[in-house]
């Protein structure tokens, strides 16, 4: 009998043929993020992302629109580019110099009339076109070049996803940070959508916020929560945010959405966080974090500092103090609500294994637990389909 | 398209850049708005019976889709059509007016999510007005930037409704004006002054760089204006595909020094063959309607593309071809109205 966790089987969250199946019909069929439009800032910059079993460059034209290309040269298949960088105004495979223009045109095959005396039809091997877009200052990539539009995909949930202008904020670099989580992806989504642990496995990190009073749902395959500020932290709000606000007053609450697939945003009055989860292998996942602060000096944020030191000092702890830790580098001990997410997740893989394992009654606040396990499935079975 | 003529009532006029140019209103009877339904960009074409003939002209709708049908006319120098609209038509005349057509028009979607870059100057504006109140009212994801030329402060039209544009959308629409000879008076700077030419283009693309990336370029303007900003807007590699223009203004019909030769033309239309004789330096449309045929036509002027034929055989010298795209070019595509004979056996159709 087959082992399930609630809608998907417990194969979900540990076989290779399930992972391969959600490579290929999920993260290569989705728009995925590339990064922050700032990432490509001027013409003849790129930028190159694995999206599922695509890789994809961007690089911005003169015309400062972007374009999006398979990252394969149309000669051998080596990969065209690597990681960040400028051109002027032409891409050079590394093997036989095979040459494109930023249109993807095939414009130079070294030694042409020598190797091809037959001829080589140059039009017929230009780049293969990918999409790119910009949707609320991040880069999104889809392998299509003509896919369903970003503002059909997101559009439904947009306007649940905060009075944020990411645009207009500046990124914190040293908030900047990349790990790797020994858990399935779906594992690292179903912890960060979970209402019901907030006030547990977070008990002394996360409570500046109001969990019993969270409202969520979900658009689609798009999951959106918002909660407000806990009476406490309400009271004297302006004073107590740890940094200049990023959103206007009246605007207060955090807004912790999570698209589809596996891509979370983090927003608060006074940041503004991305959380994007990439599987690298079944019991395996990468999460990126970048963080924006508002446009304001050093100055400013000196001041607020100081100004919501009196809150923060007496703020958080551990969720094991004493003598329940395991030592020094025990997450339950960290006072790290990242820190925690980690361990929890990492130590629910564990167990999946087991043939003892069997998965407990969902709880309200697990609802989108099991949503997104639906959504998972009907995307699965859209894309198979081809519906 | 419906080639037929409506007798409409002009529910109102108005002068526009002190009496430069008039704005007209036209009632339109509910029995008819389903045939007048248009995109933003469309035009009609107006019939007068003016000095004993019949003269025809094409105008762009200036308002979006559903709002009132207006059209605006600017004053030519000595031209009939237009100074007969400003100096003598009024509330309660009745005009024939064919109903909207053209390929210069954009169609708004809720779902899209573009950035669009409007280059319009003089009148050029009408169809990119009515384009931009479409896209800031309809396709609400999307952005416009118009960068709009004109010889100075005093003859701008729609002056003050864009203005009111950009206060309503301070963050999806950006106005530059652009003037070859401002005033020194009467009114404030303007973003440039001179021509719209490929170093402004290039200032403004990068001073509003394209967020979403589904980019498409409006160009509307006198001759050669359009050709100098696709120009430009290709040496940035701008894809043709995402440039949309449409000739306005001082399109030069009979300046061409090109002189048509006497031809036999077989004529394909309504699925029989005609055989019809051409004379020298005589269009084909005036020659298939000199014979008695009655094909498709309706501006005269190489803007609308109603008479658009399809060339088998012979050649031709078309002497404006602004209503046909590349593709229908390539295809063999013709405007009947602009083509005169330059070989003299020839077979067009007007049904493929």
């Amino acid at each position: 009998m087959t082992r399930m966790y609630h809608h998907l089987p417990v194969d979900a969250y540990m076989s290779q043929d399930w992972f391969d199946r959600e490579q290929k019909l999920i993260f290569s069929r989705s728009w995925r993020y590339a990064g922050l439009a700032e990432d490509v800032p001027k013409p003849g910059h790129f930028i190159s992302v694995q999206a599922g079993l695509n890789n994809i460059f961007i690089v911005m034209g003169r015309d400062h629109r972007l374009r999006a290309f398979h990252n394969i040269c149309r000669h051998r298949g080596t990969q065209l580019i690597r990681a960040v960088g400028k051109t002027q105004k032409a891409l050079t495979c590394p093997y036989h110099d095979w040459t494109y223009d930023l249109e993807g045109n095939l414009i130079s095959v070294p030694d042409e009339a020598k190797e091809y005396p037959n001829g080589i039809d140059k039009s017929c091997l230009g780049l293969k076109p990918a999409s790119v877009d910009i949707w609320r200052g991040m880069l999104f990539v889809h392998p299509d070049p003509n896919p369903p539009s970003l503002a059909k995909w997101f559009g439904a949930v947009d306007p649940l996803l905060g009075p944020h202008k990411p645009e207009e904020l500046v990124e914190y670099p040293e908030a900047r940070q990349s790990y790797k989580v020994k858990a399935n992806w779906k594992i690292v989504v179903e912890n960060y959508i979970d209402v019901y642990h907030l006030s547990h496995l977070h008990s002394n990190t996360l409570h500046m916020y109001d969990h019993a009073r969270a409202e969520y749902g979900w658009k689609g395959p798009h999951y959106h929560f918002w909660e407000p500020p806990a009476a406490d932290y309400a009271k004297d709000l302006n004073k107590n945010l740890p940094s200049p606000r990023t959103i206007p007053e009246p605007h207060a609450g955090a807004w912790v959405p999570m698209l589809f697939p596996g891509i979370g945003l983090g927003a608060g009055e006074d940041s503004w966080n991305i959380f994007i989860i990439t599987p690298l292998a079944p019991g395996l996942t990468r999460v990126e974090n970048r963080t924006k602060l508002a446009n304001a000096s050093g100055w400013e944020f000196q001041k607020q500092q100081w100004r919501s030191w009196s809150f923060w000092k007496d703020f958080g702890g551990l969720k094991y103090p004493d003598g329940d830790a395991t030592g020094e580098d025990d997450p339950m001990a960290s006072g790290d609500f990242t820190a925690e997410d980690i361990y929890a997740c990492e130590q629910q893989q564990k167990s999946l294994t087991s043939p003892f394992f069997e998965v407990g009654p969902a709880a309200n606040g697990e609802s989108p637990v099991v949503k997104h396990q639906q959504a998972v499935l009907e995307f699965l079975e859209a894309q198979e389909t081809g519906s | 398209m419906n080639p037929n003529f409506f007798s409409l009532k002009v529910a109102d006029i108005r002068p526009e850049i002190k009496g430069k140019a008039s704005s007209v209103i036209f009632d339109l009877p509910a029995n008819l708005t389903e045939t007048f339904r248009w995109q933003a960009g469309q035009h009609v074409t107006l019939r007068f019976r003016l000095n004993d003939s019949e003269q025809r002209r094409s105008y762009t709708i200036s308002n979006p889709p559903g709002a009132p049908l207006r059209i605006t006319v600017k004053r030519v120098a000595n031209g009939l059509v237009s100074n007969h609209i400003g100096d003598h038509l009024k509330p309660g005349d009745t005009v024939d007016v064919m109903p909207p057509f053209g390929r210069f028009s954009l169609t708004p979607d809720p779902l899209y999510r573009r950035t669009h870059y409007f280059f319009g100057a003089g009148s050029g504006i009408t169809p990119l007005f009515a384009m931009i109140n479409a896209v800031l009212e309809e396709e609400t994801h999307s952005v416009a930037h118009l960068i709009y030329g004109n010889a100075d402060g005093d003859s701008i039209l729609f002056g003050k409704e864009l203005d009111k544009l950009t206060a309503d959308h301070a963050d999806r629409f950006t106005l530059r004006h652009v003037l070859s000879a401002p005033s020194m008076w009467s009114w404030n700077s303007p973003w440039r002054k001179g021509r719209v030419d490929v170093s402004m283009i290039k200032d403004a693309i990068s001073e509003t760089p394209p967020v979403a990336q589904d980019v498409q370029y409006w160009v509307c303007g006198p001759g050669a204006m359009n050709a100098d900003v696709k120009d430009a807007l290709v040496a940035l590699d701008v894809p043709a595909g995402r440039i949309h223009m449409e000739s306005f203004g001082g399109v030069e019909v009979a300046a061409s020094s090109v002189i048509g030769i006497a031809a036999n033309a077989k004529v394909e239309l309504d699925r029989a063959i005609h055989d019809v004789p051409v004379a020298e330096n005589q269009t084909l449309l005036n020659a298939v309607l000199s014979a008695g045929l009655t094909p498709p036509f309706s501006c005269q002027s190489g803007v609308c593309g109603a008479c658009k034929a399809r060339l088998i055989k012979g050649q031709v010298h078309m002497q404006a071809g602004m209503a046909l795209e590349d593709s229908d070019v390539a295809r063999g595509d013709i405007l009947s109205c602009q083509s005169v004979a330059a070989s003299d056996e020839l077979s067009i159709s007007f049904d493929k």
